[in-house]
Order: C-alpha cells, then sequence, then structure tokens
C-alpha cells in the first residue's frame, strides 16, 4: 500500500495535499481537485498546496517528507498524521469529495485479498505519471520507454496540424524557459 | 486558495540534511568566490527530475571528494539572479569554479557516478 505512517504528531486539521507546480498536467488536477473537493458549505475538505523549493518548510509539516519524493509522486498528509501516496492519496481525495463520492467506494471494495479497483487506480496513475512529459511537463523528464512511441505521435501530429514546434528535447536537462511562472504568494 | 509553502530564509539556512549544502547568493559570495580550491556547483531546482535523478549520484560523488573538492547547490527557482548572472539555461548544471573564477561546466550529464566523477575533477587535472 502506497501510505506511511509517521506515528509522530498529529497532522494538519484538513488534508493537504501536494502537487508539483512545475507541471502542466499536476496543476489541472489541482485546479480540479480544489474545485471538487468542498462541502456543502462550500469549505475546502482538501488544502492542495504546491510543494514549492523548500525542503525545510516540507520538513515543517512532516519531519519524514522528503522533496524529491514529494516531486515523484503525489502525497496526501492526513489528519491522523498518516501519509498517502500516488493512486491512494488520488482516492481518499475522491471519497472527499461529494461530488465524486458515488465513485470512491469502490476504491475500497475487496475481492479476496486485493482491491481490484483500487489496483486499477494505481496503474491509472503510473501511467498518467509516465505520460506526463508529453502533455506539457518539461521538468518531468523523459517519457517512460513505453510511452515514447505515443510521445513521437504526438510530436508528428502537432506538426501536421501546424502547432508551432517546440525546442528539441536536450537528454538529462530541462531548460530555465521551461520552467513555469510562479504565482505570488498568499498573503 | 493557492499557496505554496513558504520559502524559508536562504541567506539563514542551515546546512542541508545531506552531503551537498544548498547555497544562497551571499553564501555563493563567501564560500565559491570567495573561497580556495577547486569547488563545483551543482545549479539545480527540485521539481526538475533530471536533477532528481542525479542526487544520488552526486552525493556519492560529494562523499568520494569530500576532503578534496566541496560540492555546492543552488537552487535557480529560488536564486534566480545568480542562475542568471551565470547563465543558466537549464537544470542541472555544474559549474566548477577556482579561485571564484568559472573554469568549466556540464550541463545534462548521464547520472552515473563515472560521468558526474569526471565532469567535476576534469577542469582540475584531478587524478581519481
Amino acid at each position: 500500500m502506497n501510505s506511511a505512517s509517521t506515528g509522530t504528531a498529529p497532522g494538519p486539521a484538513t488534508p493537504i495535499l501536494l502537487f508539483d507546480d512545475e507541471c502542466a498536467v499536476c496543476r489541472r488536477m489541482a485546479r480540479w481537485v480544489r474545485g471538487v473537493a468542498r462541502d456543502s458549505a462550500g469549505a475546502p475538505t482538501v488544502d492542495v498546496r504546491a510543494i514549492g523549493e523548500d525542503p525545510e518548510a516540507l520538513r515543517r509539516l512532516d519531519p519524514t517528507l522528503d522533496i524529491w519524493k514529494v516531486y515523484a509522486k503525489s502525497h496526501l498528509l492526513m489528519p491522523d498524521g498518516s501519509i498517502l501516496i500516488a493512486g491512494e492519496a488520488v482516492a481518499e481525495v475522491l471519497r472527499r469529495s461529494p461530488g465524486m463520492a458515488w465513485c470512491a467506494w469502490l476504491f475500497s471494495v475487496r475481492v479476496f485479498n486485493g482491491r481490484p479497483f483500487q489496483s486499477l487506480l494505481d496503474l491509472g496513475y503510473v501511467i498518467l505519471s509516465d505520460v506526463r512529459p508529453i502533455f506539457g511537463c518539461k521538468s518531468c523528464g523523459a517519457p517512460a520507454l513505453w510511452a515514447r512511441p505515443f510521445a513521437w505521435i504526438v510530436k508528428m501530429a502537432n506538426r501536421l496540424a501546424g502547432t508551432k514546434a517546440q525546442a528539441p528535447h536536450r537528454p538529462n536537462f530541462t531548460p530555465r524557459a521551461a520552467k513555469a511562472p510562479q504565482p505570488p504568494p498568499s498573503p | 486558495m493557492n499557496h505554496s509553502l513558504s520559502a524559508s530564509s536562504q541567506n539563514a539556512r542551515s546546512p542541508s540534511h545531506d552531503g551537498i549544502p544548498s547555497l544562497d547568493a551571499a553564501g555563493f559570495e563567501a564560500r565559491v568566490l570567495r573561497g580556495h580550491g577547486p569547488i563545483a556547483v551543482e545549479f539545480m531546482s527540485y521539481s526538475c527530475a533530471y536533477c532528481g535523478a542525479m542526487e544520488p549520484v552526486l552525493q556519492q560523488v560529494a562523499e568520494t571528494l569530500r576532503s578534496r573538492e566541496p560540492i555546492f547547490r543552488v537552487n535557480v527557482a529560488v536564486e534566480v539572479d545568480l542562475a542568471s548572472a551565470y547563465e543558466i539555461e537549464g537544470t542541472p548544471t555544474l559549474v566548477m569554479f577556482s579561485e571564484g573564477q568559472e573554469v568549466g561546466r556540464s550541463e545534462g550529464l548521464d547520472p552515473d557516478a563515472a560521468t558526474v566523477l569526471e565532469a567535476v575533477t576534469a577542469p582540475f587535472g584531478m587524478r581519481r
């Protein structure tokens, strides 16, 4: 299971979802979660925050958080001090989103010793994570090996559609120009 | 609400919990520009997946070279002026300094120990 329990201090009052603000796909997801994860009074049921660039700030939230790992997979900090990761975090966010609760129960369904729908969600998470570079995440590295033919197809389709060609990809290198503008800090 | 985790004061930053100290502009001035002997600086960003892949390798290299060549880290997302001053086009970029002067740089290295060790020692003609 993709979860970790700190067993130290209790967590935040509202679960905190940490997302990669440099990744266009993650930003879209975060915007969607901000829209759906609200109670009947409109108050957020999940606190969606950009990971940022300060490892110490993350450790103040939870001393076990490693910024490199947090950038690699979604982390949801739970009120009981546990941390849900990747597909488990997604399922919990859906559970806490009133409009999506109809499907969230599926992820708890047990068949024999497994949770088949949670496994499907985990697989979906891995696939989306692997293809993020194709859909606008320049800081996410290269697409996974299995996704590279799709990256080529998207590139060719863009070329045929006359979309402005992107700068050629340099291996192991994230151009600074690709970095998204940072939103102003909230008061 | 759209808020990110606040950045702590870089200038007063305590040493990193790893073998590669992070530097802000003042630290860069003191430890790199006024430093002596071979020094390597990784210009990086935590959101850069390639920097994440490079991290364990660089830790290993820093440990290997500990007494001969310190390695520092500068976060280009925080130290924007430093990144611009050194014309950092992307991350990770390793810049090697001697007596405050740049003597070499490497961009987009394969994240393996031999490649990185070669990159950070070659400008100084160091025997490994």
